[in-house]
């Protein structure tokens, strides 16, 4: 396999350096543009399995308001976000809830990704 | 407890956002024993609770909560201090008492016009945004031009979709968060667009919220015209020169049905100008002394509506000191006036507090004008401390010790930010 070179921005703090990376598959050859060790660690993360945290909303009956905010426990991979966020789409919640309570027990399949509540809500009406 | 307004109070906090519920935390340890905050809303938490996304409590809960989960949490521990909460409640104005107690007259809902006496009084009602007509936007007047922060309660809290096609001007975070919100809901955001050569909001959402969806960021480009009859149908926009006007010879056309409106934040003083509060013509918020009182004795502020924070955690950092040193006036304690005036100095938008006294420790909240790096403080001419790097987009946070202000001589204390000015190398598209 032969070198590739890509270009990063280092987000583990405010200043933002560009990176360039040389790498074969999975192994970095060369990293270029980090001013200190944290942009080398982030950019074995980006380069190996980027994840991102993720929350979104989902329809919930009975309470005050429509939406329930909801997050997965834990960053899910970059490139399934849109996936993850279909599956939980299709949830539908029913007042009353409590923060914390797990809706999804393995999102993506992946066991202890879980997808929570982030807010109570208590129920109203019949 | 929730929804409980009766006799006399400590100190009465307006508005149960962050601030308003950390202030009243602070005032309660400090020893007030009747505490009450007031809010409009029908539930207290403020703007946390449509901010659904992570990124709160790092510093204060060492763990990185969403919004609405820090604001439980400070409910909960309000409520355990058996300070009064009140929502669907208006703070209208206040007048004073000869004994210098305020009678603070309150419009709840179902209970009609209220006043609650008390010996202090916390200002918390944070800020709201600026919309169209602070930057006067050319062209018709249809609908879909609307502020991120509206979007975002219309999405994450109401289940309502302000349109398919979206285009952002400016690149505040908020606007870079809804620009991911709105991919994630099935929208398409056509664009970012930030007047300035670098973006407003932090590195870490330009990547995150842009980048990974393809979103692209034009900066130094502006919106010169809105066009579309009932609904948005387009909008012209244009690169900007050095002087910020736009170059209409290099102007184009994007089609949309949104225009969300990320332009900055103005603290919400109406009432502070009605009670007569003394104003800071930068920051638009309270001229404030180091414990946090504006110039009228016993009313005192924090959070948004002194000065715009990025961050939850400063403002709920913030807001207990107000809400201690509101707590210790009500029961009595009297600290001299403070002696020494902060003039922001080189590269120094503004700094709070406005004053400081000697013989304590002081937090000084600044901001930048223009992006430095490497940086550094300079405090009269004793003090000089490295910073790395700053940005407009991130408030300094800076910690004065007792001794450095016994070592100055004389009234003022000028703080310049010195530096290298710092490119903009975040730009939108990968390079
Ligand atoms: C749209 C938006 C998005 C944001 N996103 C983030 C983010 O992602 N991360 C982050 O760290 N920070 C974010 N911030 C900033 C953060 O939310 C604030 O730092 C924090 O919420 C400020 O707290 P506050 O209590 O000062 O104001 P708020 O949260 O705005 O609370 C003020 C409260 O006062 C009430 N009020 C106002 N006037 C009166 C009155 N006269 N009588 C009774 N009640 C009144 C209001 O209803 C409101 O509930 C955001 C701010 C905004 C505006
Ligand atoms: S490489 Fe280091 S200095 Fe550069 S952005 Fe990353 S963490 Fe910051």
């Amino acid at each position: 396999m032969s070198p590739v070179t890509t270009t990063l921005t280092c987000i583990a703090c405010p200043i933002g350096c560009a990176l360039r990376l040389t790498h074969e598959g999975r192994d970095i050859v060369e990293l270029a543009g980090a001013t200190c060790d944290r942009g080398a660690k982030y950019a074995a993360e980006e380069l190996v399995d980027p994840r991102r945290q993720l929350s979104t909303t989902v329809a919930v009956e009975g309470a005050r308001v429509r939406r329930l905010p909801v997050k997965a426990t834990r960053p899910v991979p970059r490139d399934r976000v849109l996936e993850a966020v279909a599956r939980i789409h299709r949830l539908r919640v029913r007042a009353p809830v409590r923060s914390g309570q797990v809706l999804v027990e393995d999102l993506l399949g992946e066991p202890g990704l879980a997808v929570v509540a982030t807010r109570s809500l208590g129920r109203v009406g019949p | 407890m929730l929804g409980r307004m009766e006799g006399d109070y400590d100190v009465v906090v307006v508005g149960g956002g962050p601030a308003g519920l950390a202030a009243a935390i602070g005032a309660r340890d400090a020893g007030a024993a009747r505490v009450l905050v007031v809010d409009r809303e029908d539930e207290a938490g403020g703007i946390l609770l449509q901010c659904i996304h992570a990124g709160f409590g790092l510093h204060y809960f060492q763990e990185e909560l969403t919004g609405p989960e820090y604001a439980e949490r400070f409910v909960a521990r309000a409520l355990d201090r058996d300070i009064d909460v009140v929502c669907s409640a208006y703070v209208s104005g206040a007048g004073l008492d000869s004994d210098g107690t305020r009678r603070v007259r309150v419009m709840r809902e179902g209970h009609g016009i209220r006043t609650a006496r008390s010996r202090a009084m916390v200002l918390a009602m944070g800020c709201r945004e600026r919309t169209r007509g602070a930057v006067h936007i050319p062209g018709t007047r249809p609908a879909g031009v609307l502020t991120a922060g509206l979007a975002q309660r219309f999405v994450n809290v109401m289940g309502l979709l302000p349109g398919r096609r979206v285009a952002i001007l400016g690149s505040g975070d908020i606007g870079l968060i809804m620009a991911r919100r709105l991919t994630l809901e099935g929208c398409e955001v056509v664009g970012v667009f930030e007047l300035m050569p670098f973006s407003n909001g932090l590195t870490r959402n330009v990547v995150q919220c842009l980048r990974d969806f393809g979103i692209p960021l034009h900066l130094s480009t502006t919106v010169v015209e809105i066009h579309g009859r009932d609904r948005v149908e387009k909008i012209t926009v244009a690169p900007v020169g050095a002087d910020l006007a736009p170059d209409l010879a290099r102007r184009w056309q994007v089609p949309c049905d949104t225009l969300l409106l990320s332009i900055g934040l103005v603290p919400e003083n109406e009432l502070s100008q009605a009670l007569g509060v003394e104003l800071d013509v930068v920051t638009q918020g309270p001229r404030v002394s180091s414990t946090l009182e504006t110039s009228l004795p016993g009313v005192f502020a924090c959070g948004n509506v002194l000065h715009v924070h990025d961050l939850c955690d400063y403002v709920t950092e913030e807001a207990l000191l107000a809400g201690r040193f509101a707590g210790e006036l009500a029961g009595g304690v009297k600290r001299p006036r403070d002696n020494i005036r902060v003039v922001p100095g080189d590269n120094v938008r503004y700094c709070v507090p406005h004053t400081l006294a000697p013989g304590r420790e002081h937090t000084v909240y600044l901001r930048c004008q223009r992006p430095l790096r490497p940086a550094a403080i300079r405090v009269g001419d004793l003090v000089r401390r490295k910073l790395g790097f700053v940005t407009p987009a991130e408030m300094i946070t800076f910690r004065i010790k007792p001794d450095v202000l016994d070592r100055f001589h004389g009234e003022a204390r000028r703080i310049d930010l010195l530096g290298e000015p710092a490119g903009a190398h975040l730009a939108g598209a990968e390079p």
